[in-house]
């Protein structure tokens, strides 16, 4: 009797350890890198962007669409560079908010997710490598005007 | 020196050659590709390891119990918290079984709803049929199985409303839907008759986006995320257990918040 | 109880082992199991539980394993606490705490000496952290209804705070009783007489004196 119930335990205890085969909820993670070859313009596009309010961006977290939900940073400001495009600052790296530094994703390399944002186009890799970002020739888009950024379901 | 697990007498080699047949037929089936790991002991069971199907079904009759648990404990006169307008997240959170790019958007003009099972009345219903109906508007809180949450605020038609008037049978067990992405799904009747049960046509104001169940969409406040299947092309009243998507992968079914 | 008629009650009489170990279990399932649904939707951006972890391999079935671990933790736990206050064993057991005795149980124990002479009386040390692993579970209860019904229960999940105030205190009621367990199976491990009562029922206890703790039957 005692017996039983400490090798049940004890079983309990091996069946938590081997709880894990690969299947996972999602058969399509969200936030996929566009395919190669496709342009950010084009692959935004597939991602249905939805009308969303700059100043309901700011002080979101940006995340790596991965399982954990790493936080990238956070977005500081909507800015649009020389070229016409809108860009994302974003105050990147750092911990627990100290120690950032803010660099420029253009918003179609970054995707809604509920009340946060994912960058799906980038590695956390190759944002390191981003320039920080400086204002000059770039104008700030103002909180109230409307803009567009495609969706992506959780990464899970 | 002699191992003492070697066999005393050694089968004559032919005993392999009547067995190829066999042993060809198991690696078509890929069960010796798979080797001797817990991966192929997985297979053979047809269920995984920490799954033995003694434990998977004894799982599932507790989640059938938690069902009707949950069915007592619903209280169909009890409403969701609701939120000011000021609080609606725009866009809303898109969820679905496969990412935002597989979605395949749903022409209005040539939709319709179909009705099936103990309804009198089984004429298709038109998208602006339902805009003539009463709308309700709910500003209610969306919360998913996975643990997440955000308000939203939907306008449409009370499901109530839909059934009364197409002659429903209100006494029926389920109500099940049919969607346009393949997501069937299934509720209560008690939960289909909730007043904060709506088809949503509106989000926010705006007619629903494409992402988001465009035209026509189940919106619950009573019940899981999952529970609310976008794209709604068919409904059918049933006293036969319906399932649904991921009821079929082993989620609950009642789902009730 | 017979046991106690024969040669004095055990230190651990058997209902309360059974219900020990019932609970050994199913906090392990509800533990594990939690892990899994946690991470569909981390709480501590950053940080998900490895697959090795979980019990369930997916969110499906660390769900089912949950929502059946938990009739057996709110059933095994209630009558453990009945079993608790009707007999006087918290009484007996858990109080009083007196904090020069709980500073002086830590010095001793900074010091290794652990003093577990005499089985049948806990340390102040003890005696604190049974009481916030009890309240702990009773919390988990609390917390876990507000998040399987929050609509039904909307009272109890304004009153912690919201929806998702509720998932972060079941989260750290979580944290609470694995922090627990890791110090208890720990000391257990360290004084193995301690594990070994719990399964034999340990040392009987002498026939006079706790005898009159006990409440008439």
């Amino acid at each position: 009797m005692k017996r039983a119930i400490v090798s049940g335990a004890l079983a309990v205890a091996a069946i938590a350890a081997l709880a894990g085969s690969a299947w996972a909820q999602s058969p399509t993670p969200g936030g996929m890198p566009p395919p190669p070859g496709m342009s950010l313009a084009q692959s935004a596009a597939m991602r249905f962007p939805q009308p969303v309010r700059v100043g309901d961006l700011l002080g979101r977290a940006v995340l790596q669409p991965v399982e954990s939900q790493n936080v990238l940073g956070r977005v500081r400001q909507v800015v649009r560079n020389p070229d016409g495009e809108i860009m994302v600052v974003i105050a990147f790296g750092g911990f627990l908010g100290w120690g950032t530094r803010p660099i420029a994703v253009p918003v179609d390399a970054m995707v809604l997710l509920g009340q946060d944002m994912e960058v799906v186009a980038y590695t956390p890799d190759e944002l390191r490598r981003f320039p920080t970002f400086v204002p000059g020739g770039s104008s700030d888009v103002a909180d109230d005007t409307i803009i567009r950024v495609g969706l992506a379901k959780p990464s899970h | 020196m002699r191992s003492r697990f070697r066999p005393d007498t050694i089968p004559d080699a032919s005993v392999l050659e009547s067995h190829k047949p066999l042993i060809r037929s198991l690696e078509r089936r890929g069960l010796i590709r798979g080797g001797v790991s817990l991966g192929a002991l997985a297979m053979l069971t047809g269920c995984d390891v920490d799954r033995p199907e003694s434990v998977e079904s004894a799982l599932l009759a507790i989640s059938r119990f938690n069902d009707t648990v949950q069915a007592w404990l619903f209280d169909p006169n009890r409403l969701a918290p609701t939120y000011p307008e000021s609080m609606i997240l725009r866009p809303p959170k898109f969820n679905a079984y496969y990412d935002v790019t597989e979605v395949k958007p749903v022409d209005g003009a040539s939709w319709r709803l179909e009705l099936a099972g103990l309804v009198a009345d089984k004429r298709p219903w038109t998208l602006a049929d339902l805009h003539a109906l009463p709308q309700r508007a709910m500003v209610i809180k969306h919360i998913c199985v996975e643990g997440w949450s955000y308000i939203g605020g939907w306008t449409g038609v009370p499901l109530r409303t839909l059934l009364e008037r197409c002659g429903a049978d209100l006494r029926a067990r389920y109500v099940a839907f049919k969607t346009a992405d393949d997501y069937p799904s299934s509720i209560d009747m008690a939960t289909a008759l909730h007043p904060q049960t709506l088809l949503a046509l509106k989000y926010g104001d705006e007619t629903l986006a494409d992402p988001f169940g465009y035209p026509v969409r189940l919106r619950m406040a009573t019940k899981l995320g999952y529970k609310n299947p976008k794209w709604v092309t068919a409904i059918e009243v049933t006293n036969t257990y319906p399932g649904g998507f991921w009821e079929a992968k082993g989620f609950p079914w009642f789902a009730g918040l | 109880m017979h046991e106690s008629s024969r040669s004095g009650r055990r230190l651990h009489p058997l209902p309360l082992r059974i219900m020990h170990w019932v609970n050994a279990v199913v906090m392990l399932v509800m533990i594990t199991s939690g892990w899994g649904i946690y991470d569909d939707d981390v709480i501590i951006r950053g940080f998900h539980f490895g697959s090795f972890w979980r019990l369930g391999d997916w969110a499906a079935w660390s769900l089912n394993w949950h929502f059946a671990g938990m009739w057996f933790l709110a059933i095994n736990g209630l009558i453990y606490l009945g079993y608790g206050l009707v007999t006087g064993r918290f009484r007996e057991k858990l109080f009083p705490i007196r904090p020069a005795e709980l500073v002086q149980t830590v010095v001793d124990t900074l010091h290794f000496r652990i003093a577990h002479d005499d089985l049948t009386i806990y340390n102040a040390v003890q005696k604190l952290l049974y009481i916030v692993v009890i309240l702990a579970g009773i919390a988990q209860v609390v917390t876990g209804l507000a998040i399987w019904k929050p609509v039904q229960f909307s009272g109890l999940v304004a009153a912690l705070g919201g929806f998702q105030t509720a998932r972060v205190l079941h989260f750290a009621g979580m944290a609470v009783i694995v922090g627990f367990l890791v110090v208890h199976v720990t000391l257990a491990l360290l004084v193995p007489k301690t594990l070994l009562a719990m399964l034999s029922g340990g040392p009987r206890l002498g026939v006079s004196a706790p005898d009159k703790e006990e409440p008439a039957r």
